[in-house]
């Protein structure tokens, strides 16, 4: 069975935190991501995500915290404003725009990130790996 | 002469029509013409009342559908109901896709045969609130403005004071007419002071006259008009000028059950406020009908100083 | 080339009975840099720890994975324990194989995978690792406060009797706020002067505190520990030095203007000291309202100041100073009447507000205590209090709760019929919230054994009639309208915060909240700071609340500033963004998109800067910049690019 591999970019005060409440909680999910933790959703570049497609990657989660209550007041904002523009781009590469998934997760929320990890995991399973030529991908 | 659509509305043509006619008369001074619309019908004036969210709008989309057909983008009306109704219609229509299409759903059944070869199909547009709908007040303010009212006047109506009165629906509800501050209005206080009149602070002028009650309750209604007409009388006012007919034949022609409820009351003449405004420009009394009025308005009219209107004087 | 351990925790069964600990600890030395790695059964004990710092030394490690549980844990465990060995702390970083992986997956095959996975990025990221040290930033051990209500009095005091300096700036030329105005405080009626005056009194002759009455905040500029400040110092065109306090000036003085302090009850000259207990008690001369000023002719107050203290020369000065923290305690006013359309827009004399209900009860106020209606002086024998004027009300005016108007109004209804024994108070109103100690029992007390009538509902218009005041309400428990013929009506309305509030914060560069109140940094734990480091709120201008509350919060913020200045410097986290200046091309995205205002443009270089104090190290700018000039320390973009490859299986 096809196994997608996903990367998770996490934002420590929020995402992060969640995920680890999934943890201690024991919630069970798919072990198909790795998490990178950054200290704000805002740090994640577009680069890392195309640069994740390129290395493999068959689907991105990008994690930050709701609306209003970024550690660092506006972060997650300037974060929904580039994963935007991003999607347009991720079109006119060919890059089916479900495989970037942009998710607001506060430390509250282990079960939302764990329900998250298997639903993408299985939507990955179900549209297939990546396949592009990594020419194609922007450096 | 500009010519701007109007829509006169049912109370004009029938008991109301010397309304209707010093409005016209007015236009006429202040250099634009009040142009009938072809086939017009009943606005339903339901809005207000109705907890119906779309049958209560065809009558009234249909009205302004005519108008943006004809190529005009402004409707003037007298009556504070038919503006009241007009504007919330257009308000609705903009506002709600979804009841903007059920309406023009049921405006297409008006609409002719389309001809398939047919190139300019504006007529079979959606309706979606392109007409601009004026209060002739607002008009007045708006458009011509007052200092057009005080250039043209031939009797100023110096020494006079008069008390407006709002009535419930030409300023309400605020986001949807946007006419004027429905707590403390000024609309037609302006008004009377660019005739030259002085306007008369009172508490009443923005509460219910109870005209809805009149076949329900009228007991009620009187003792809403009397409280209403006391409070300006007793405020210094010679006169209440109002802005619908409806406000206008409650205030009225109830003095006389005021009379008998209330030994105390003092009659006071009510003026719509075209019947003012076309006096003031210079047009005979004789045109104003003033004989239809129950209060007598010839202390008034002596104030003013011309001759006295003939009147079912009391 | 680095030499990096990889010590593996067993975490007994937490890890170790799903992740195959021993491959993983295999594994990990053969990823490039890694010379040395180990699997042990619980790392956090001390034996673990130990044999972190044996092996640092051991195998001449520069640098540390500890592959364990979360971060959040143990990072600050290891990095101090690393340290110990002579290690750079940043050279010291956490693999999170616990709760991001042995505690949610039960395939061992696959969570042994992952957990290799895992640690195979922590490497890459530690491999590129500077060596970072804490960026120290030195403080100025001086306080601002900006307010002298009680909550800025209560601040300066406390800070004050810590040993450190304040200056405590009022933009009135005396201090007290609007609890000076007051007449007795619930629940207790204690007499409000009679409280405050001992702590305004304190604040005057305190050694600590430098007070500047009549000034007000001019410029801000700076950062935590190292703030400039400009202050402007009005003129009051009186030598407070040489003023004696005798107060024949204003005695003398021809004109009147309305007293704001009595709430536009009574007037006083233009020369005066606002109310008899002023700290300082010295008079100023309000240059609009002068006859001298206006027109050239008058000056009877010079004449008769027989010290010569009266100065019409005098004029604005300006000082700077430097301080370390600033507490903003700018307080709160009242929604005007004469916004309230429904009740009479501030046209009907007989609708005043519940300040104005205080000047009438206070002993010094304009009718010394006695309860005359503004309009004839007539003593009100049927009075309404109005409660939620403004408040609770997201349609035409604020939707918030006063929180404080519940408890004043029962309080006046109270006192009013102390005082006018034959009076008929009511209340209208919508809940009565009574929070605080005492309250309900003071609330309940009024209810029962006063006779105020309450009735819950609001009021619809208040108008005039004749020498009435008309009010049209409606008692919702009897389904009936209500009209009351008042003598006096007194609403007790919204409170808002204070008018300078607005301008003051953007030249502090603080939060405010959707109306208008000062934001705090966290609603439930960081009540007294402002997100922007350096920068304290307390008291009504962080929203509506009580003297209790007020008194609290000051000396929150208090203990803030004094434990910032009790550090040696402060520290500030090194993993912040810096700017490679051969890269900067001058395009200044990165400043615009800085929530902490860190980012700077050297004019003279052409390049962005970034203020270390200031950057509390996100990474937007860095996400942001085009060409890679800025990057963030120890989490550079190389540095995740080789993350997001281990993270794949990839090398």
């Amino acid at each position: 069975m096809f196994e997608p591999r996903i990367v998770c970019f996490l934002c420590k005060w929020c995402t992060s935190a969640g995920a680890d409440l999934a943890g201690t909680s024991r919630l069970q999910y798919m072990p198909n991501g790795v998490n990178i933790r950054f200290m704000c959703s805002s740090r994640v570049d577009p680069e890392h995500i195309l640069w994740a497609f390129h290395e493999g990657a068959d689907g991105v989660l990008v994690g930050g915290c709701h609306p209003g209550d970024c550690h660092y007041k506006d972060g997650n904002y300037k974060t929904q404003a580039r994963m935007s523009l991003l999607n347009r781009l991720l079109k006119d590469f060919g890059i089916d725009t479900r495989r970037l998934r942009l998710e607001w997760i506060s430390a509250a929320e282990g079960m939302k990130f764990a329900n998250i990890m298997n639903d993408f995991t299985e939507e990955m399973r179900s549209i297939g790996p990546l396949e592009i030529s990594p020419g194609e991908v922007a450096r | 002469m500009t010519k701007v659509a109007y829509y006169p509305g049912c109370a004009m043509n029938d008991r109301a029509s010397h309304l209707d006619r010093s409005a016209r008369d007015a236009a006429v001074k202040l250099g634009f013409e009040l142009d009938e619309l072809d086939k017009w019908t009943c606005c339903g004036a339901v809005p207000p009342v109705s907890e119906e969210r779309v049958m209560n709008l065809i009558a009234p989309s249909r009205i302004l559908k005519s108008v943006r057909d004809s190529g005009r983008d402004t409707l003037i009306t007298i009556c504070d109901f038919c503006y009241n109704t007009l504007k919330r219609t257009n308000f609705s229509v903009k506002s709600d896709i979804i009841t903007r299409k059920r309406v023009n759903a049921f405006l297409a059944d008006d609409e002719p045969e389309r001809d398939y070869i047919e190139t300019d199909d504006s007529l079979w547009k959606d309706y979606t609130g392109e007409v601009k709908v004026y209060h002739y007040m607002e008009y007045l303010r708006d458009v011509l403005g007052y200092e057009k009212i005080t250039d043209n006047l031939k009797r100023p109506l110096n020494g006079l004071n008069i008390a407006p009165y709002y009535g419930c629906v030409m300023l309400r509800p605020l986001n949807e007419i946007q006419l004027d501050n429905p707590e403390n209005p000024s609309i037609i206080e302006n008004f009377i002071i660019s005739l030259g009149a002085e306007p008369v602070k009172y508490s009443y002028r923005t509460e219910c006259c109870g005209s809805y009650l009149s076949i329900s309750n009228p007991a009620a209604s009187t003792r809403l008009c009397y409280r209403i007409l006391t409070s300006a009388r007793n405020s210094g006012a010679d006169a209440i000028v109002v802005s619908c007919p409806l406000c206008f034949y409650n205030l009225d022609s109830r003095q006389q059950a005021i009379d008998e409820a209330y030994p105390d009351f003092k009659a006071l003449p009510i003026f719509y406020f075209s019947q003012l405004l076309s006096v003031a420009l210079g047009v005979e009394y004789s045109r104003q009908g003033f004989e239809k009025h129950y209060a007598d308005v010839s202390p008034v009219l002596d104030k003013i100083g011309g001759i006295s209107g003939k009147g079912d004087a009391k | 080339m680095k030499r990096i351990g990889v010590f593996v925790c067993h975490c007994g069964n937490n890890i170790a009975g799903t992740v195959d600990v021993k491959r993983v600890a295999r594994e990990a030395r053969e990823m490039r840099g890694v010379t040395f790695a180990l699997d042990y059964i619980y790392m956090c004990s001390e034996p673990g720890q130990a044999l972190v710092r044996e092996k640092i030394k051991e195998e001449n490690l520069d640098a540390v994975i500890i592959a364990a549980c979360s971060p959040t844990l143990h990072e600050s465990t290891f990095r101090t324990a690393a340290s110990e060995a002579g290690l750079n702390p940043w050279q010291c970083e956490i693999a999170n194989i616990r709760e991001q992986c042995s505690w949610v997956h039960s395939d061992r095959e696959k969570a042994t995978a992952k957990a290799i996975k895992i640690v195979g990025t922590i490497v890459e990221k530690t491999r590129l690792n500077e060596s970072l040290e804490p960026i120290p930033v030195s403080i100025t051990r001086k306080a601002l406060v900006i307010g002298g209500g009680i909550a800025g009095i209560q601040a300066s005091l406390d800070i004050a009797d810590s040993g450190h300096k304040v200056i405590l700036v009022e933009k009135e030329p005396s201090i007290g706020g609007h609890m000076a105005q007051l007449s007795e405080t619930f629940p207790t009626l204690d007499c409000s002067q009679c409280i405050l005056t001992p702590k305004m009194v304190a604040v005057g002759k305190h050694p600590n505190i430098e007070l500047m009455t009549y000034s007000e905040i001019e410029q801000v500029s700076g950062y935590v520990g190292n703030f400039t400040v400009r202050i402007k110092r009005k003129a009051p065109f009186v030598d407070w030095s040489a003023c004696t306090g005798c107060g024949i000036c204003m005695e003398k003085c021809p004109s009147k203007i309305p007293s704001l302090f009595d709430r536009e009850l009574a007037t006083h000259g233009a020369i005066y000291v606002p109310f008899p207990q002023a700290v300082p008690n010295k008079p100023v001369i309000e240059k609009d309202s002068c006859i001298y000023f206006n027109t050239g002719k008058c000056r009877l107050c010079e004449k008769v100041c027989e010290i010569g203290a009266i100065n019409f020369e005098q004029e604005d000065t300006f000082v700077e100073e430097e301080v370390g923290a600033i507490i903003t305690a700018t307080g709160f006013e009242t929604l005007p009447v004469n916004d309230l359309d429904e009740y009479g827009a501030g046209e009907v004399p007989d609708v005043i507000d519940g300040l104005a209900f205080e000047r009438l009860l206070s002993a010094s106020g304009p009718t010394v205590g006695e309860i005359k209606r503004p309009s004839d002086g007539m003593i009100p024998r049927e009075i309404v209090f109005v409660q939620c004027s403004g408040s609770r009300d997201p349609e035409r005016y604020k939707p918030y709760c006063s929180k404080i108007c519940c408890m004043y109004t029962t309080k006046h209804a109270l006192l009013y019929k102390h005082r006018v024994q034959d009076g008929q108070p009511y209340i209208f109103y919508i809940d009565i919230r009574t929070g605080g100690k005492g309250y309900e029992e003071f609330y309940h007390n009024a209810q029962e054994e006063e006779g105020i009538i309450y009735l819950r509902g609001k009021v619809a218009k208040i108008f005039r009639d004749g020498k009435k005041t008309i009010v049209w309400g409606t008692d919702t428990l009897t389904g009936r309208n209500i009209e009351i013929a008042a003598d006096l009506v007194v609403l007790a309305t919204a409170v808002i915060p204070m008018y300078s509030t607005a301008e003051l914060v953007k030249k502090l560069r603080i939060q405010t909240g959707p109306n208008g109140f000062l934001s705090e940094a966290h609603p439930k734990l960081r009540p007294v700071e402002s997100i922007n480091s350096g920068f304290y709120i307390a008291g009504a201008a962080q929203g509506p609340k009580d003297i209790p509350e007020t008194v609290a919060q000051a000396s929150g913020a208090a203990c803030k500033v004094i434990s910032l200045f009790s550090r040696n410097h402060l520290e500030q986290d090194p993993a912040i963004a810096w700017v490679d200046e051969e890269l900067c091309g001058g395009c200044r995205i990165c400043i615009s998109v800085c929530p902490y205002d860190a980012r700077e443009f050297d004019e003279e270089n052409g390049t962005a800067t970034v203020n270390e104090a200031l950057c509390e190290g996100c990474g937007s700018c860095v996400a942001a910049c085009a060409c890679g000039a800025t990057q963030q320390r120890n989490l550079s973009d190389s540095q995740i690019k080789s993350m997001v490859t281990a993270s794949l299986g990839g090398e």
